[in-house]
């Protein structure tokens, strides 16, 4: 299916702004993304068909575009669910190394530009104090960041007693220990059975024998 | 005069009126003096801010490199030309020209507010006699400005000539949409809510009208691809945008 440049652009525009909104707000940066030009990333989506091209310029601002020509430093292919997994998992790196997404060309540069992205240190109070002044920014800034450490804490709190729950409480799912021991049962019987197989094939084949002997 | 183009020996279309050819570029002056100092905020108006996309994705087909020169006709406001200038870096330049006097010093302005002139010309030229050394430049756009010009066939033939060999033109243009129901919103809405929409900013609902008509008047997408390949380019192909409301023509000097 062929798709609208102009919304494709719009999505690339989205997320160049937003990318380089991050990147100016992160002190040093810059000065990464610099170091790493010339980069292109050429990312070839199946299905839905799209084309994107992230590349690096020589003051270390990140473009997305949706067309370029010349060639690229790396690039990725794959369907759009392999490319969400990798961004949402928890290590992207061996995400994509170990995922369905086919790589070529060099990889150095992209696992570069993939730490230097995790490394982004955003310094969103920035933008508060210039829009609200020094001191409500600041004291903006403070009440969002106790709501996000709160947020967080409860929300791995949150994780944890689930997961105790299901496992401790709730018996809903045995714990793992529990797993390996059931697994290694279910293993050592498989054995016996096999090695009581082949001694009733044994003595089955001995019978047959002696049957034979005596006629 | 090649075939596909509107005007007669003597009188030529400007919007849905025929006037004599000589008296389309003044009538098209008085169009642009009119809306120059608020066009930018109008084309946001009328297209919603899609015209970014459009010439975002324009900027993308150029496939600009550093060092090269950069011809952006009928580039008034300039923003094209401000992108273009960062693609071609210091070592390249970028030439912003424009027939409208109102255009060119609103854009001047505006590259001049941006820190944006350094490799930047203006030049007041028209896009059929661009006065540019044959084969000089890398790279030619005209982005919604082909649709005023007088004869269509010379300028892209004056474009040809001042390319480089393997240079490339993408003129980004008002299209004809692809679907019938789309084709019949647009109508009603360039035809209806546009002329309003240019007496609130502008105070001129007659000059959006001639903007609404002009449209309807220059030639569908396999027409232009027709007379882009007529003017001696090569690999000449064409890209719809928001449905054929917008089309971009690329072509390649052989």
């Amino acid at each position: 299916m062929q798709h609208d440049p102009a919304v494709i652009a719009g999505v690339c525009l989205v997320a160049e702004t937003a990318i380089m909104r991050a990147v100016d707000l992160s002190t040093g940066t810059r000065n990464e993304l610099q170091g790493l030009h010339p980069l292109t990333i050429a990312i070839s989506c199946s299905s839905p068909e799209i084309d994107l091209y992230i590349s690096t310029d020589a003051e270390g601002a990140i473009s997305v575009a949706s067309y370029r020509e010349g060639a690229a430093t790396v690039t990725l292919e794959g369907s759009w669910k392999d490319f969400v997994g990798i961004a949402s998992a928890e290590d992207p790196a061996s995400a994509l190394i170990n995922g369905n997404i086919k790589i070529s060309g060099d990889t150095v540069p992209l696992m570069q530009l993939q730490s230097v992205m995790a490394d982004l240190d955003v310094d969103w109070e920035a933008p508060l104090a210039e829009t609200l002044g020094p001191v409500v920014g600041h004291q903006l800034a403070t009440v969002i960041r106790a709501i996000t450490r709160t947020s967080r804490t409860t929300h791995q709190r949150l994780k944890r007693q689930l997961s105790e729950f299901i496992l401790e409480e709730g018996r809903l799912s045995p714990p793992k220990a529990e797993q390996n021991a059931f697994f290694s049962a279910v293993d050592d019987l498989v054995l016996r059975v096999d090695r009581a197989d082949s001694r009733l094939k044994r003595i089955k084949k001995r019978l047959t024998a002696l049957n034979g002997l005596s006629e | 005069m090649s075939t596909h183009e509107n005007a007669t020996d003597d009188t030529t279309d400007f919007g849905f009126e025929r006037v004599k050819t000589e008296e389309k570029a003044g009538r098209v002056r008085e169009v642009f003096d009119s809306v120059a100092a608020r066009y930018d905020l109008m084309n946001d108006l009328m297209s919603g801010g899609l015209h970014r996309l459009w010439k975002r994705f324009t900027i993308e087909l150029s496939a600009v490199r550093p060092g090269q020169t950069v011809l952006d006709i009928a580039g008034g406001t300039g923003d094209l030309a401000a992108k273009f200038s960062k693609l071609v870096g210091k070592d390249g330049s970028v030439i912003l020209a424009d027939i409208n006097s109102s255009m060119l010093s609103v854009g001047r302005d505006r590259l001049i507010d941006k820190g944006a002139l350094n490799n930047i010309s203006v030049v007041q030229a028209d896009a059929q006699y661009l006065p540019f050394e044959d084969s000089s430049i890398d790279c030619i756009t005209i982005a919604f400005g082909l649709r005023n010009v007088t004869d269509k066939a010379k300028a892209l033939a004056s474009m040809n000539r001042v390319l480089k060999p393997g240079g490339r033109l993408l003129v980004l243009e008002f299209s004809k949409p692809v679907s019938p129901l789309l084709s019949k919103i647009y109508d009603t809405y360039s035809f209806s809510a546009l002329p309003a929409m240019g007496k609130i900013i502008t105070n001129d609902s007659d000059s959006y009208r001639y903007l609404a008509e002009s449209i309807r008047k220059h030639p569908d997408q396999q027409t232009l691809l027709e007379m882009v390949e007529d003017a001696g380019f090569v690999d000449c192909r064409y890209h719809n945008m928001t449905g054929g409301i917008v089309a971009v023509h690329r072509g390649i000097k052989g």
